[in-house]
C-alpha cells in the first residue's frame, strides 16, 4: 500500500429547510410525551420529585433531539454524484460516509413523508444488489431530488452489470 | 420440457403420510371427538379428509421448464403460480428424507439471488432420484456430456467427530428438553430426581448426554460428506439418513469464510462457509465444511480462491488504538464490578468468581487484539476478527459494490473508523473494525478502482 488515500468530502448540503423539518419531526413525539406527563401530574400529583425528575429528563431529551441533533445533522450531511459514483456523509453522533458505484445501481426510490411534502422536500434512496450498500440522500429540495433521480437513472441505464 | 409436468406419482404415497404428521393436532381433535361422541365416523372422516388433502396436493402441483423461466403451480383453493427466470438460478439443493429414500425420491430446491422464504421457495417435492442429475444440469445450464466427474476437494472422516462435542447444540437440546418437561408439569419429578441422584451427578449426566447427542447429530448430518469440484459447479453431499446435496454455481462464488469458534480452534479445527451470491451467509445454507481440521479447511479454501496468501497469509494489524479499545471493552465489566461489589458486602466466594471472570476477560482481550487484522490487494479483501466466534472473511474485491466508513463519537476522538464493504454475496457486509481513520479510504481505494478513480480521491 502506498501513501494514505485522502477523500474529499461530498460537496452539497441538504435543503435549507431540512433542520426545521427534522426538528418538527422530532418535536411531535416529545410533545406527546410532555402532554402525557402533564395529564398524569394533573390527575395524580403525589411524588412531586418523580414528576420533576421525569420533566427534567423530557426537557433534556427534547432539547437534544429538537435543537442539537437537527443543527448538528445539517452541518454533517453532504451529498454528491459524480458520473461514476454517489457519495454521502450523514449522521451526527455516529457519522457515516458511504460510496456506491452508479454502474451497480439497481433501483432509485424517492420518498416524501407528510412533513416533507409540507416543506417541499424529498428523500432519495439508491439501492444496489447488497442490502448493506443502500445510499440515502435525505431532505433534498423536491426539484433537486427530481434532478438527482433523472441523473442517476440516466447513468445507471448505461451500465448493465449489477455484480450479483 | 416445455409442457407442464407433475411430480412423481409415488408422492401419492408420501403426501398422505406427511399430511397426517403435519395435521396431527387436527387428527387428535377428530379422534377425541370420535371417542367423545361414541361415534367413530368422526375419526374416520378426520383421517379421510387429511388423506384427501395429501392426495390433492399431488393433483394440484405441476411445474414447467421453458427456455426462459421455470414455473411452479401449487394450491388447492388458493392457486399459486411461481415463476423464476432461469438466468437468476444461483444454486440447486436436493434433500432426501427417509421415506423419500425408500421410494427413490428426492426433493429439489432452487435458490435465486433473493432470500426465498415459505411461499416463494421454488421446491419440487419430489421427483424421481434418477431425474435429479438431468434436472440439475438443465437448471444450472451445464453441458451434461462434457462435465467430468471433478476432483474431490474433501471427504468426511470419522475423526471430524472430535470437534462436535464442543458445539453447544447438544447442551441446548438438553436445556430445551428440561424446559419442556417443566412446562408439561414434570417439575416435581425432576426435583425428586435431584433428591435421589444428587444435583452434581445430574449435571454430569446432562453434560454427558449433551455430548452424545451432539456427536450423534453431527454424525447423522455430516456423515459421508463429500465436496467435489466440477467445471463450474461445486457439489456438496452429506448426511446418513437424510441425504442432502447442494450444487453451487462457481461463477457466483465471491470467496469464503473460515470460522474458528474458540473451542473448535483449541483443538486445531475450523469450519468453512462459502461467500456466494444468492446464498445466505449464515447457517446451513452456506456451509461447505463443518468443523474439521484447520489444514483441510484452509486447503479447500486455497483451492477455491486460488491464492494461498489470502487464506493463510499474515494480516496488517489495526494498531494500538484498536488494541486499546478491545482492552477497554473487555475490562469495563470487571472494573465496574470491582467498584460496586464492596458496597454490596458479598461473601468471599463471589470475589473468587470475580477474579476468575477478570482473568477470562484479560485472555479474551489478548485473543481479540491478536485476531484483529486485514489484508487487501486489487483482487482480495481479507478481514479477521473475534475470539469466541473468530472468522476470517476472504471476499473478492470485484464483488464489492459499496463502502461505508462509520465513526461513532468515541471513534472520531480516538482517530479510528469502522470500514464496511458491501457485497451482494454471503452476509452482505464485511466489516473491518477500528481501522486507523487515515487508512480506511486507502483500503477501499486499494480494493476498488472505482473509489481510487473517483473525483473525491486526490
Amino acid at each position: 500500500m502506498g501513501a494514505p488515500v485522502l477523500m474529499a468530502e461530498p460537496a452539497y448540503p441538504p435543503s435549507r429547510s431540512a433542520p426545521l423539518v427534522w426538528a418538527l419531526g422530532a418535536a411531535i413525539p416529545w410533545l406527546a410525551v410532555a402532554l402525557g406527563q402533564i395529564v398524569w401530574f394533573v390527575l395524580d400529583g403525589r411524588m412531586p420529585w418523580l414528576h420533576a425528575g421525569l420533566a427534567a429528563a423530557t426537557m433534556v431529551g427534547a432539547l437534544v433531539s429538537v435543537v442539537v441533533a437537527p443543527i448538528w445533522r445539517y452541518r454533517v450531511h453532504r451529498w454528491e454524484i459524480s458520473p461514476q459514483a454517489v457519495f454521502t456523509r450523514s449522521g451526527w453522533l455516529v457519522q457515516e460516509r458511504r460510496i456506491a458505484p452508479i454502474s451497480r445501481v439497481q433501483t432509485v426510490d424517492t420518498y416524501r413523508g407528510p412533513l416533507d411534502r409540507l416543506f417541499g422536500l424529498a428523500n432519495v434512496t439508491v439501492t444496489t444488489a447488497s442490502s448493506a450498500g443502500a445510499v440515502r440522500i435525505v431532505a433534498l429540495d423536491a426539484a433537486v431530488a427530481d434532478q438527482v433521480v433523472a441523473q442517476l437513472t440516466d447513468i445507471a441505464a448505461l451500465g448493465g452489470h449489477d455484480a450479483t | 420440457m416445455t409442457e407442464w409436468q407433475r411430480l412423481s406419482p409415488r408422492m401419492l404415497l408420501v403426501h398422505p403420510v406427511h399430511e397426517v404428521l403435519n395435521q396431527l393436532p387436527l387428527l387428535v381433535g377428530a379422534i377425541v371427538l370420535g371417542s367423545a361422541t361414541q361415534n367413530p365416523v368422526w375419526s374416520l372422516v378426520g383421517v379421510g379428509v387429511i388423506v384427501m388433502l395429501g392426495l390433492a396436493r399431488w393433483f394440484t402441483t405441476s411445474y414447467r421448464i421453458d427456455d426462459r423461466d421455470i414455473m411452479l403451480r401449487t394450491g388447492l383453493l388458493q392457486r399459486n403460480e411461481l415463476s423464476v427466470p432461469r438466468n437468476r438460478i444461483r444454486s440447486v439443493q436436493t434433500e432426501a428424507r427417509l421415506l423419500h429414500r425408500l421410494l427413490g425420491l428426492t426433493v429439489l430446491r432452487v435458490s435465486t439471488g433473493q432470500e426465498a422464504k415459505g411461499d416463494n421457495a421454488f421446491e419440487l417435492d419430489a421427483v424421481r432420484s434418477d431425474q435429479v442429475a438431468g434436472l440439475r444440469a438443465v437448471l444450472l445450464g451445464e453441458q451434461r456430456d462434457d462435465a467430468p466427474e471433478g476432483a474431490p476437494l474433501a471427504s468426511w472422516e470419522p475423526s471430524w467427530l472430535r470437534y462436535s462435542p464442543l458445539s453447544v447444540s447438544g447442551l441446548l437440546m438438553i436445556g430445551a428438553a428440561v424446559g419442556v418437561a417443566y412446562q408439561a408439569g414434570f417439575g416435581d419429578a425432576l426435583r425428586d430426581w435431584v433428591l435421589v441422584f444428587g444435583g452434581p451427578w445430574l449435571v454430569v449426566g446432562a453434560v454427558l448426554a449433551g455430548v452424545v447427542l451432539a456427536v450423534a447429530r453431527s454424525l447423522l448430518t455430516y456423515g459421508n460428506l463429500a465436496l467435489t469440484r466440477r467445471a463450474d459447479t461445486l457439489n456438496l453431499v452429506h448426511g446418513l439418513l437424510k441425504i442432502r446435496e447442494h450444487t453451487y454455481d462457481l461463477r457466483r462464488l465471491r470467496g469464503g469464510t473460515l470460522r474458528e469458534p474458540l473451542l473448535v480452534r483449541a483443538l486445531g479445527g475450523a469450519r468453512l462457509d462459502a461467500v456466494m451470491t444468492g446464498v445466505a451467509g449464515v447457517g446451513e445454507s452456506s456451509l461447505l465444511l463443518p468443523a474439521c481440521p484447520a489444514a483441510t479447511a484452509q486447503r479447500v479454501l486455497v483451492d477455491l480462491v486460488g491464492e494461498s496468501g489470502v487464506v493463510g497469509g499474515a494480516l496488517v494489524a489495526h494498531g494500538p488504538v484498536a488494541a486499546r479499545r478491545r482492552w477497554v471493552r473487555a475490562l469495563v465489566v470487571p472494573v465496574v464490578l470491582a467498584v460496586v461489589l464492596p458496597f454490596a458486602a458479598v461473601p468471599g466466594w463471589v470475589w473468587a468468581l470475580w477474579a476468575a471472570f477478570t482473568v477470562a476477560c484479560v485472555f479474551l482481550a489478548i485473543d481479540r487484539v491478536r485476531a484483529l487484522g486485514h489484508r487487501v490487494d486489487g483482487r482480495w479483501l481479507v478481514t479477521r476478527a473475534g475470539s469466541v466466534e473468530r472468522r476470517r472473511d476472504c471476499v473478492q474485491t470485484a464483488g464489492i459494490i459499496g463502502w461505508t466508513v462509520r465513526q461513532t463519537w468515541f471513534q472520531r476522538r480516538a482517530g479510528v473508523a469502522t470500514l464496511v464493504a458491501a457485497t451482494a454475496a454471503g452476509t452482505k457486509r464485511y466489516v473491518l473494525i477500528d481501522v486507523p481513520a487515515e487508512m480506511a479510504w486507502t483500503v477501499a481505494a486499494t480494493a476498488s478502482p472505482w473509489v481510487a478513480d473517483s473525483v473525491w480521491c486526490a
